[in-house]
Order: C-alpha cells, then sequence, then structure tokens
C-alpha cells in the first residue's frame, strides 16, 4: 500500500506543483481534466464500445417510437420494456470499465483530499491534536506528553478522556512552516507532520494512524504509526479549505467530479470514444 | 430570592412567554417614501462622520476632557471644534432618543414612546419598536405545519429615516447598528440592525447556564437567562442548547441541540463537542464564535452562532454560554441593507456579534458573570466594533459613514455602583478594582473618534453624539403602589397586592391609570381602553393634570427629595400625527430616581419607593433638562442649546438635502 500511495502521490504532487502559488480552482482544473483524459482511455480500452453505441442506439429507436406511436398503448408499452431493457444492457456495458475506474479513482481521490479537503493553520490560529489510544491503555496513567515544533505553542492542558481513550490538546500556530508532532510516553515516541502557512494550495496530511488497510488508504499522507506504541492515530483538527465559485462555496469533491465529468464529455468526441 | 422577587419573575416569565414568539417571522417592513428636493449646491458637504456614543454625558466628557484623559476630543475642540449638551427625547430611553434622531421627529411624529407600550385591548405591555406575525395562512399534515405564506417582523417606527431622505437626494450612507433600525428599514444604503436585533430565539438575548450549584435567576422582560442543572457523571457532562420554537411543528415545541462536556480528571480544563466541532476551553476562558444550526423539517435549520465560557471546573461546574446570536453568513432574520452586507462583513471579519447590545448585563445583574468576565466580555464587543469602524473608515471616500458604540451606555449602567458611594450597591472592595471603569469606557470612545479624526480631511464633517446622560439609579419610584395609594387604582384582592403582576388582580371598573414602561402613565379612557371609566375630554384632562400636579408634589421621606421632577403632559409635549398613541403622562425623574422594577410591567410592591440595590445602578429615566447628551463637532453649533431631531436636520443640511416636512428639528452646524 506505501508504494501504491508513495507513486500517486509523486504523480499529483508533479501535476499540481506549477499551480501551488495560484488559487485552487486552478490545481483542480488541471487535474480534473487530466483526470478525464485517463478515464476516458480507460474506458475506450475496458469497454466494449460496439455492445454501448448499440444499447444507445436502441433506447433512441424506442424513444422514437414513444413519440410515433403515442396512442397505441400496446406500442407505447412495448417501447418502454425495450427502453428499460436496453438500459440494462447500457449499464451492464459500463460495469467492466467502472470496475477498472474505481481503483485509480479512489487513489488519486485519497491524494486529491491531501490537497483540497483542509488548509493549513494560519499564524494565529487555534486547533486540536487528538490522540487515539489502545483499547487497554490509561489516558491518565500513559503519562503521554506532547512536544511542539518552533512555530507552535501548546496553549491549553491536555484533556484526557478515559472513555474515549483519547487525550487532546490544544495548540496556537505562531508562524508559517512544517515540522513534526511528537508525542512521547512509557518510552516511546510516535511522530505527526504538522503545517503551518504555505502557498495557496498546500499539501495537508490531517491523520497519522496505526491504521487498517482502508485507513492507510484514505490518509495517505503519512507513513503508518509503530504498531508497539499505545498511540493508534494522532490527528490536527486543520479547518476546512473552501473552493468558492460565484460566491458560492463548493465541496471540492462535488467540483472535481463535475469538472471530470465535463470534461470528459466535451472530449470524448475528439478520442472517438463513446460513452 | 425573596418570595417578592420570586412573583416578579415569575410575572415576567410570563410577559416573556408571550413577547418571544418573534423569532419565526422574516420580512421587512416598507417604510413611507417621499421625495426630497437637494437645495443650494448640489453637494454642500462630501463627506461625513457621525459617531453615535450611546450615553456619553456632557458633565463627565468635559470634566475628564479638562483633565486631560480625552485627548481626541480635545485636540476636536483644539482645532476649532464646538460642544454643546445635546438636548434629549422625552422620555430620554434609547429607543425613543434614537428614533427621534432617526426620524427627525419627537415621539408624537415617530411613534416610540417608551421601550415598553401597552396594547389597550388587554392592557399587557407589549414592545414597542417590532411587531411579529406568523404566517397567514398554513397547512397541518400530520404533526408537521406547512406555511403558504412568509411571517412578518415589522418595525413600529414611524417616518422617514434621513438615511432614506438622503438616498433620495442621491447621498450614498453607511449606517452601522443604529440603535431601533430593526428590521433595517427599506433602502439602497448600507445599513447593518443595532439595538432590538433579537437573537435566534427572538429574545433580547438569553444566555444559558449549566451548573450543579443550586442558583436561581431573575428573568428580564425579552431577555435574561435561564440555569440548566446538570450532572457530572465520570468527569462527563451531558446538556442541551435550547434554540427557537419549531412554528413547523403542531406543538411548537423549542428546538435544543445536544453538547457534551468532557473535564480532564485533574487538569482544570475540557474539551466541549457540540455538532461535530470540538474545542478545548481552560478555566475561566471564553471561547471563540461557536456555530450551530437548529433543524426544524429537513429543509428548513436556523443558524446561529454563540460563544462559550467555561467558568469553573471543580468543585462545582459552571459554563455560561452567550445567547446564540443570529449568524450573519446565514441569517434567518433581515439583519442589514442589502442583504450581502453582512454576509461581506463575515467574510472580512469572520462572525460577529448580531443580537442588539451585545454585552449581557443580565449575565452580571445575576451574577452569572462577575465584573472581570462581563468586562472581558465587553471588551470583545469593543474590540470588534474598533476593527470593523476601522474598516468602515478605510474605504469610506463620500457621503455618510454612521457609526455606533454601546460600550460606554452598558458599563455607565452596571458600574456606576462602585463610582457613588451614596449608592445602596456600593461595595468598596469592588470599586476599588472597577472604580475606574466608566473613565475607562470614555477612554475608549476616545480612541474611537481619534480614529475617525485620524480619516478625516479638512471637507469632511465629523459629529459626535450621544442620546443621553448618566447618572446614579439610587431609589426606584413604584407607579403602580403610588396610585394605588392614592386611589386612582383599585385592586380586585386587595390582599394579593404584591402577588399581583401584568394587572391580574385590578379591577379595571374602578381603576382610573395605570403606568406601563419606564416613564408612561396612561388613563383608563372610556372608548380607549377596553374596561375603560374616564370619559375622554374634560374629565380626563382634570385628571391628567390632577395626577401630574401630586407626582410632582411627592417627596421621598428618606432624602427629602422630589423622585419625578416634572409629570410631562402628553398632549402639550409632543408634536406629531401621532401623539394619542402615547401615555398621558410622561415621568421625567430626578437625579439618583427611575422607575422601579416591579412597576413597569404593571406590579405593586410594598413600598413606593424603595433602595435601588441591585449592579444595574445607573440610569438616564430622568426629566430630559436633567440629563442631556453631548453633540460635537469640527464646526461650529448656531444653536445654544441644540436637540436630537436638530441633528437630524443638520445632516440632511450638510449634504444640502431638504428635510422631509414632517421632521421638526432644524440645522444647527455652520
Amino acid at each position: 500500500m506505501s508504494v501504491v500511495n508513495l507513486v500517486f502521490g509523486r504523480v499529483v504532487d508533479l501535476v499540481l506543483l506549477p499551480f501551488r502559488g495560484l488559487p485552487p480552482w486552478f490545481g483542480m482544473t488541471a487535474v480534473s481534466l487530466l483526470t478525464a483524459l485517463l478515464m476516458l482511455g480507460v474506458y475506450k480500452l475496458t469497454s466494449n464500445q460496439a455492445a454501448i453505441r448499440r444499447a444507445k442506439d436502441r433506447i433512441k429507436a424506442h424513444l422514437l417510437e414513444l413519440r410515433l406511436y403515442k396512442d397505441n398503448m400496446r406500442v407505447t408499452l412495448a417501447a418502454q420494456g425495450g427502453m428499460l431493457r436496453a438500459n440494462l444492457a447500457y449499464m451492464g456495458a459500463n460495469l467492466k470499465p467502472l470496475a477498472v475506474m474505481i481503483v485509480p479513482l479512489v487513489l488519486i481521490l485519497a491524494q486529491l483530499s491531501l490537497w483540497f479537503d483542509r488548509a493549513p493553520l494560519r499564524p494565529g490560529e487555534e486547533t486540536l491534536v487528538k490522540a487515539g489510544l489502545e483499547a487497554a491503555a490509561d489516558p491518565v496513567g500513559l503519562g503521554l506528553e506532547l512536544e511542539t515544533p518552533p512555530g507552535l505553542e501548546i496553549t491549553a492542558p491536555p484533556v484526557r478522556i478515559p472513555d474515549e481513550r483519547e487525550i487532546v490538546w490544544r495548540i496556537r500556530a505562531l508562524a508559517p512552516g512544517t515540522g513534526r508532532l511528537v508525542l512521547r510516553g512509557g518510552g516511546q515516541a510516535v511522530e505527526k507532520s504538522v503545517t503551518v502557512g504555505g502557498q495557496a494550495l498546500t499539501k495537508v496530511s490531517a491523520l497519522a494512524s496505526r491504521g487498517s488497510f482502508w485507513k492507510r488508504l484514505l490518509y495517505p499522507g503519512e507513513p503508518p504509526l509503530p504498531k508497539e506504541s499505545p498511540v493508534r492515530s494522532v490527528e490536527v483538527l486543520y479547518p476546512a479549505k473552501t473552493l468558492t465559485a460565484f460566491g458560492f462555496r463548493v465541496h471540492w469533491l462535488v467540483a472535481y467530479l463535475v469538472l471530470s465529468v465535463a470534461f470528459g464529455f466535451a472530449l470524448k468526441g475528439a478520442f472517438k470514444v463513446e460513452i | 430570592m425573596s418570595a417578592r422577587k420570586r412573583a416578579a419573575a415569575l410575572s415576567r416569565r410570563e410577559f416573556l412567554k408571550s413577547g418571544a414568539a418573534a423569532s419565526a417571522a422574516l420580512g421587512l417592513a416598507g417604510a413611507a417614501r417621499f421625495t426630497p428636493k437637494v437645495y443650494g449646491r448640489a453637494r454642500a458637504a462630501r463627506k461625513m462622520i457621525v459617531l453615535g456614543l450611546d450615553g456619553l454625558d456632557p458633565d463627565l466628557t468635559r470634566r475628564w476632557i479638562d483633565e486631560g484623559r480625552l485627548p481626541a476630543f480635545a485636540k476636536l475642540l483644539r482645532q476649532g471644534g464646538d460642544f454643546r449638551p445635546l438636548g434629549t427625547s422625552l422620555p430620554p430611553q434609547t429607543p425613543v432618543a434614537w428614533s427621534n434622531f432617526i426620524t427627525g421627529m419627537d415621539p408624537g411624529g415617530h411613534a416610540i414612546f417608551d421601550f415598553i407600550h401597552r396594547d389597550p385591548a388587554t392592557y399587557i405591555p407589549v414592545f414597542s419598536s417590532t411587531e411579529t406575525t406568523g404566517a397567514a395562512k398554513t397547512v397541518r399534515i400530520g404533526g408537521t405545519i406547512i406555511p403558504l405564506s412568509s411571517g412578518r417582523v415589522r418595525s413600529l417606527r414611524r417616518g422617514t429615516t434621513f438615511w432614506q431622505a438622503l438616498e433620495e437626494g442621491g447621498v450614498r450612507s453607511t449606517i452601522f447598528k443604529m440603535p431601533t433600525n430593526y428590521p433595517p428599514a427599506e433602502t439602497g444604503q448600507r445599513t447593518l440592525a443595532g439595538m432590538n436585533t433579537p437573537d435566534v430565539k427572538g429574545s433580547y438575548g438569553i444566555f444559558n447556564y449549566y451548573t450543579n450549584e443550586a442558583t436561581s435567576l431573575v428573568q428580564e422582560a425579552g431577555g435574561g437567562g435561564r440555569v440548566h442543572d446538570v450532572y457530572v457523571i465520570g468527569n462527563r457532562v451531558e446538556a442541551e442548547l435550547p434554540g427557537p420554537t419549531n412554528t413547523f411543528k403542531r406543538e411548537a415545541p423549542e428546538t435544543t441541540i445536544p453538547f457534551q462536556v468532557f473535564i480532564d480528571p485533574s487538569h482544570p480544563a475540557a474539551k466541549i463537542v457540540i455538532q461535530g466541532n470540538e474545542f478545548v476551553l481552560k478555566e475561566r476562558e471564553w471561547s471563540g464564535w461557536i456555530p450551530v444550526r437548529f433543524g426544524l423539517i429537513p429543509t428548513q435549520s436556523v443558524h446561529g452562532i454563540c460563544l462559550f465560557y467555561l467558568k469553573e471546573v471543580r468543585p462545582k461546574f459552571k459554563l455560561y454560554i452567550s445567547p446564540v446570536n443570529i449568524d450573519p453568513a446565514r441569517p434567518a432574520l433581515p439583519l442589514s441593507t442589502p442583504e450581502s452586507y453582512a454576509r461581506e462583513l463575515e467574510r472580512r471579519f469572520g462572525p460577529f456579534f448580531t443580537k442588539g447590545l451585545p454585552a449581557d448585563t443580565s449575565a452580571l445583574e445575576n451574577g452569572v458573570l462577575d465584573e472581570e468576565e462581563f468586562l472581558r466580555l465587553d471588551d470583545m464587543v469593543y474590540e470588534e466594533s474598533m476593527a470593523m469602524l476601522e474598516y468602515e473608515l478605510g474605504r469610506f471616500d463620500e457621503g455618510l459613514l454612521f457609526y455606533y458604540f454601546s460600550n460606554a451606555d452598558q458599563r455607565q449602567h452596571m458600574f456606576w455602583r462602585l463610582a457613588d458611594p451614596g449608592h445602596p450597591a456600593y461595595d468598596a472592595k469592588l470599586a476599588a478594582r472597577f472604580g475606574q471603569v466608566i473613565p475607562g469606557v470614555y477612554a475608549e470612545m476616545d480612541r474611537a473618534l481619534d480614529l475617525a479624526l485620524g480619516r478625516a480631511d479638512k471637507d469632511t464633517v465629523v459629529l459626535v453624539m450621544s442620546d443621553h446622560g448618566f447618572s446614579s439609579f439610587r431609589r426606584g419610584f413604584n407607579l403602580n403602589t403610588w396610585l394605588l395609594r392614592e386611589g386612582y387604582h383599585r385592586l380586585q384582592r386587595p390582599w394579593r397586592q404584591e402577588q399581583s403582576s401584568l394587572f391580574d388582580n385590578t379591577d379595571w371598573a374602578k381603576s382610573r391609570a395605570y403606568g406601563v414602561g419606564l416613564n408612561s402613565l396612561y388613563i383608563n379612557e372610556r372608548g380607549r381602553e377596553a374596561e375603560g371609566i374616564v370619559a375622554p375630554g374634560p374629565d380626563k384632562d382634570n385628571l391628567v393634570r390632577e395626577i401630574a400636579r401630586k407626582l410632582e408634589a411627592l417627596t421621598d421621606p428618606l432624602t427629602g427629595e422630589h423622585p419625578v421632577l416634572k409629570a410631562f403632559v402628553a398632549r402639550e409635549a409632543y408634536r406629531g400625527a401621532n401623539r394619542d398613541a402615547g401615555p398621558d403622562i410622561v415621568l421625567g425623574f430626578n437625579r439618583g430616581y427611575r422607575i422601579s422594577w416591579q412597576s413597569p410591567l404593571g406590579g405593586f410592591p410594598r413600598e413606593i419607593i424603595e433602595d435601588n440595590t441591585q449592579r444595574w445602578s445607573g440610569d438616564h429615566m430622568t426629566a430630559p433638562g436633567v440629563l442631556p447628551g453631548i453633540a460635537f463637532a469640527n464646526r461650529a453649533f448656531t444653536a445654544e442649546a441644540p436637540a436630537l431631531e436638530d441633528l437630524t436636520a443638520s445632516v440632511l443640511g450638510a449634504f444640502g438635502v431638504e428635510k422631509p416636512g414632517d421632521m421638526i428639528g432644524r440645522n444647527v452646524l455652520e
């Protein structure tokens, strides 16, 4: 998993490199365009183009039938039944390319979330660092301590919550930069990256976890925490990043999917892909 | 709490219930329009800045200028400016006084006579400034009520606002938090609602206090607070934050948001989780603004913002949550014109105070916040006001900028007792710590003026004004008890006098007069009041004069002073088409006196005059001549004694805009 994350991470980093100083929409547009091209290629290679074309033609034919024989109930019902069958055939023909596409898409989405989901802390801003502990660990007895890099300070005593097996610190960003938070306790230490300031498009990893396969898939920003540590996860509660369009806030996932689909449909003719 | 106070509290709660339905409605009241003429030069002035500093007293201002504590005021005078005591309204209450300034009329014109009016059909007190009505038509589907039309919140102030007149004259204006401008008068100008803007519950501000210590509160008309008894179990507290009533449901239940507090086993800190928001507070620490969303039906919700203050985690748990302000990013009620102005400010500054008077005087009054905590909260209000003033001044290039500060008024109300050793609530220890709060807040207002002067060029007219002065509130006058003793009012069950509230014990068939509000006395007039007995005409006029004469002759046996300096006959004191809608007598109190706490809502305490032992210790319900406001300008005044409504005419005059015909003021600026 780590190798796959590394490869996809590097590719996305490279794609977004020229856009880091620009408003996030530029990077989003570039990634969406490349995604559309990639998906068109995958779709063309993995789908039965003839079957898709045939299913769409049948749907069109039945639509025409509906219009021409709208006064004939028997023909109308038969046309609707035919349309339903053609639709099922169309969806069936899409299953294989979708199954193939979903793998790179999830990996790309996980990487994009590092860039577009959370914003780095601003100097002066406060947030929480949450350490999730093993079921057997006692947050009070563990004596876990947080060390912050320069540019960050702890502004409240830790709140230890035995029921939740959680310890929470409040930190304040003082100066821009990246660094590592270190949690020490019981002779062991775990680390977690933290980012303050940066360019308009800055990579931010919210969670480091010892984690399952899925956690490592969905939070690919950091290496997994050591297994022998009582700390299961360390999370920095970064503020949400917002994309705005015409005064409206748009979730990055919505923007990405809409742009990718739009580019896909716009370019399908040029690449002779039947969708 | 004494039985008497408890009874009064109950009555106020009932009053609150009747008044708090304001949460459901949306909509703006239209204002009468006219087309003023622009005379003389098209623009006599290009820029004008008006600072509205609520409650600044001319004597104190003058004294502290002379002592060198107000350098910006001194500079204004040194550079050719002028100063006059400013004639205030009758009565000098904030909504009345600012309405005088807004419309250039007296209460006989704008129809705001008091904080509280009464419904002559029921004798029940009602708020004077706004009226809220629900949807006219609804459809019920099961337990859900679907409105077919929107509700409506309407300003009851009459007349044209001066910024509407300026708009017609082509002069751009920004009117920032003008008191009583809620809902904001319809205009294309940039305006942000001020005092009277409710919280999300539709009240004037209800705080919530969560504690496992026995606590009781005295509720206030239209605001106050609520105590929630909580249990700390396993260092965890589960509680609910109340929101607006859900008018989409048949029973109109109160909406709530559950939240949890996780207390550290030994550190004085806790984590609070509400609707997915997590934050840590140390003991005696304020949170920033926390957004909350009260769901009504799947497609409708009310967005608010509130502050958390973790007062104590052990041995007792004490958590204060401020009144839930309307979220300016997603306002459920109208906050500004254009609507985008509030959102624009939110984008620039983040969430901000939108409730009319943001300082929580009720929390201090009830001891939920102490003096230091109250001041910290009011400091936040001041810092926010200063930041926004700087922003508005930074982009101010023509027209009028009106900008309002509430801090001086609120602090003088709450801290006068610590500057007046003769006050019944004076505390020498507290006075040593907080005796300088009032000069301190005047110095803060001076800094606001300094900021404005720094951005004003030589062609900019700068006007600094307050709506009234201030004095000590040592003794409270129970008007209704006095009317009872003098035989003008009768109770059905005299032995239950002190338990009476909202006139529920009154024998109207034998009552000739009653008091409602802070300065108002009404005759129980036949044909006007539901059970009126006094014939209009000579009978009523004679009765009015008789009562006024007796009120003025009344003396306080403790001090030998006259509590009522002047009892004004309203028909003679007011001009304008709406003067008959007001009270019959307006009480102008003497320095040191005010209406009591129980009388304004129809209560009948035992004593006629009693000590005011509460923290709310400074006030301004006197006869207008006793406590004028201030008027400073970087131009000369042409009148020795200008009044509020004269400043309205002066603002219009500065831009060469003719005043509407019903404005009674005159231009007093050179």
